[in-house]
């Protein structure tokens, strides 16, 4: 399809804007007035697989990581209140670094690469898992301990029966929002040399170019979408006594 | 199974206060028995009753179940085995009904068809739907809920229960139900419950037995319901258990425990003179027409007499009619409200047994004989009345 007949076809949105320059002979992606260049997008769509993978890749391990490292933390202080003040300012502290910064006070300890990514990311993702998890557990009714271990449950089976099940919706909320701010400062991730789609984005130091800074931005909405589409649907699956209470 | 719990001396006090929560406490709550521990909020009720199962840990003294010292026993394995509800009746809101009540017995490894057989074989006892059983407790009104909490407190069938306010979260209609519910379960299992509330009236009704305690954890008397009404121990009990003791003490008898009076009995067409005679000496001044099944038809006036025989329709209405089974505070409830000076009491099947007034129940409270009346109502359940005549 030559290019021409494109523009002109975007230019049924554009109207006359686009239109007047369809007769020009540059290609879109060389004119920086240009929103979105569909010629170009067409042909690099592939560029795009690679760090897509690689952001999916970062935004789990550290989530994981962090959900791993912060729900420990949150059970430690679960039973142990003089804990839990420390661990609030800690998770928090790490979590107004701001981004770049930490990936460049990392780089002298861990290097450049993924590794690197990986633990700033997991670091910011601690205080929203921790904070949501330790008030989840909390805002378990006391009654309701207060029974099952009149009922002879142990501790243990307190926490991993009772008290956990009913933290789940707070717990999920807390992944929901660490996942999806991750998938945004994943962007980042190329400062400290991890890729992901940060690379489409400041690569080459075009910022001018509109274009790959839509196509990339645009996969990591709709990455932060469906992460928290699946997560949703996870607390769905598992939490079906609040369903029943809303028929 | 059966058990007694005994307290010797049972005292819990809390870091260095100076003042125990639980202070030497000793009774002895037989086995099968219902003991209410009431007394006002702060006296150390609560704290009694979670010794027993080690909810709360004794500081000193013992608490025995069966003889057997609860310090021996694990405290997981002691509260599997022991009956508990709450006022906040705590159901597990992520498990379904009948997974709430099979949950001792889970606990306690049963196989997955005895728990739910147990657990239907439950819901048919506390009178719930057994469909019931695959909901969650947010769909189940409060009266239902704390059906669930006392079902769920006695799936494996514990020797004793300890119940916490049971029934105090619940509206007065149906705690009221729910009060006759479990004493009629009582009726059949025998448990030996601990049962504490700060509701006097609560106390009188379920109590085989009440411990009053005051502040400090201390019992200032223990006895019957009819013990306490009739001869408080001190000021302090007398004032908790209210002025308005002597009408609580008809609450607790029934028309059969007190002494009626005979009736003059008369039959349709008989002559008027042998009636007459029935009256001199009676205690009743009326004779009481009845047909040929000794059943009440009415009561016979002064122009009802002046014929020579019984007519068929009496001039007087029968007014109120009350059964043997009918709790006294009830029957004279009946007899302020009919403005009637007598009342006709029938039994189970209808026939006359005798004549109630106010009379006789304001010298039945007078009377020394009353105190020594046993606790006759609350051995048998309150909603269990037989029919009315």
């Amino acid at each position: 399809m030559p290019s021409g007949s494109l523009i002109a076809a975007v230019g049924e949105v554009g109207k006359g804007f686009i239109h007047e320059r369809s007769s020009e002979t540059l290609p879109c992606q060389a004119r920086s007035d240009e929103l979105f260049c569909f010629d170009w997008a067409k042909d690099h769509i592939d560029r795009y697989a690679t760090p897509t993978v690689q952001h999916l890749e970062l935004v789990a391990i550290s989530v994981l990581a962090g959900f791993a490292i912060a729900f420990a933390l949150s059970l430690l202080a679960h039973r142990r209140p003089w804990l839990r003040p420390p661990l609030l300012a800690g998770t928090g502290v790490l979590y107004t670094i701001p981004s770049i910064a930490f990936f460049f006070l990392l780089l002298p300890i861990t290097g450049r690469g993924r590794e690197t990514a990986i633990i700033a990311l997991s670091a910011y993702t601690l205080q929203i898992i921790y904070r949501n998890t330790t008030s989840g557990l909390a805002n378990v009714p006391a009654s309701v301990k207060d029974a099952a271990r009149g009922m002879g449950l142990s501790e243990r089976q307190v926490l991993w029966k009772v008290e956990l099940p009913l933290a789940t919706p707070e717990i999920v909320a807390g992944l929901r929002i660490a996942t999806v701010s991750t998938v945004a400062i994943a962007t980042l991730a190329v400062f400290a040399g991890g890729g992901g789609l940060g690379t489409q984005i400041y690569g080459g130091g075009n910022l001018n170019f509109a274009t790959s800074i839509i196509i990339a931005g645009g996969i990591a909405i709709l990455m932060a979408l469906t992460f928290d589409a699946v997560l949703l649907l996870v607390q769905w699956l598992a939490t079906p006594w609040r369903r029943a209470a809303h028929e | 199974m059966l058990a007694a719990v005994r307290f010797e001396n049972a005292t819990k006090r809390y870091g260095d206060s100076a003042e125990p929560a639980v202070d030497r406490l000793t009774l002895e709550v037989p086995a099968g028995e219902i003991c209410v521990l009431v007394g006002p909020s702060g006296c150390g009720k609560t704290t009694a009753m979670r010794l027993v199962n080690r909810m709360v840990e004794l500081s000193d003294g013992d608490v025995k179940i069966g003889g057997r010292s609860v310090r021996e026993q694990a405290p997981a394995q002691l509260r599997r085995e022991t009956g508990y509800v709450i006022q906040q009746i705590g159901l597990f809101p992520h498990r379904t009904i009948a997974e709430n009540i099979g949950a001792v017995p889970q606990l306690l490894g049963w196989r997955k068809e005895r728990i739910r057989a147990r657990s239907a074989e439950l819901l048919e006892l506390i009178g719930l739907d057994p469909e019931l059983g695959e909901r969650y407790p947010s769909q189940l009104s409060g009266g239902q809920q704390q059906r669930v909490g006392v079902a769920r407190a006695l799936a494996a069938d514990p020797p004793v229960m300890l119940m916490d306010e049971p029934f105090g979260a619940i509206d007065p209609i149906n705690r009221e139900r729910l009060q006759n519910e479990f004493l009629r379960l009582q009726a059949e299992l025998r448990k030996t419950v601990l049962f504490v509330t700060h509701d006097i009236d609560e106390a009188i009704k379920m109590g085989d037995r009440i411990a009053v305690m005051r502040k400090g954890g201390r019992v200032a008397q223990y006895a019957t319901p009819a013990e306490l009404l009739m001869a408080p121990a001190d000021e302090f009990v007398e004032d908790f258990v209210g002025a308005d003791r002597a009408l609580k003490r008809l609450a607790l008898l029934r028309v059969a425990d007190i002494d009626l009076w005979e009736a003059p009995l008369a039959h349709i067409g008989q002559a008027t003179t042998e009636v007459r005679a029935k009256l001199a000496g009676a205690e009743v001044p009326y004779p009481l027409l009845v047909d040929a099944e000794r059943r009440p038809l009415g009561w016979l006036s002064e122009r009802d007499l002046a014929a020579e025989h019984v007519p068929a329709r009496p001039d007087s209405p029968l007014g109120p009619v009350l059964d043997l089974d009918d709790v006294m505070r009830d029957a004279l409830a009946d007899l302020l409200q009919g403005e009637a000076q007598y009342a006709a009491v029938t039994d189970g099947q209808g026939r006359v047994a005798g004549v109630l007034s106010v009379e006789i129940i304001s010298e039945f409270l007078g009377s020394p004989a009353a105190r020594s009346e046993e606790h006759g109502a609350a051995e048998r359940p309150l909603g269990s009345e037989g029919p009315r005549a």
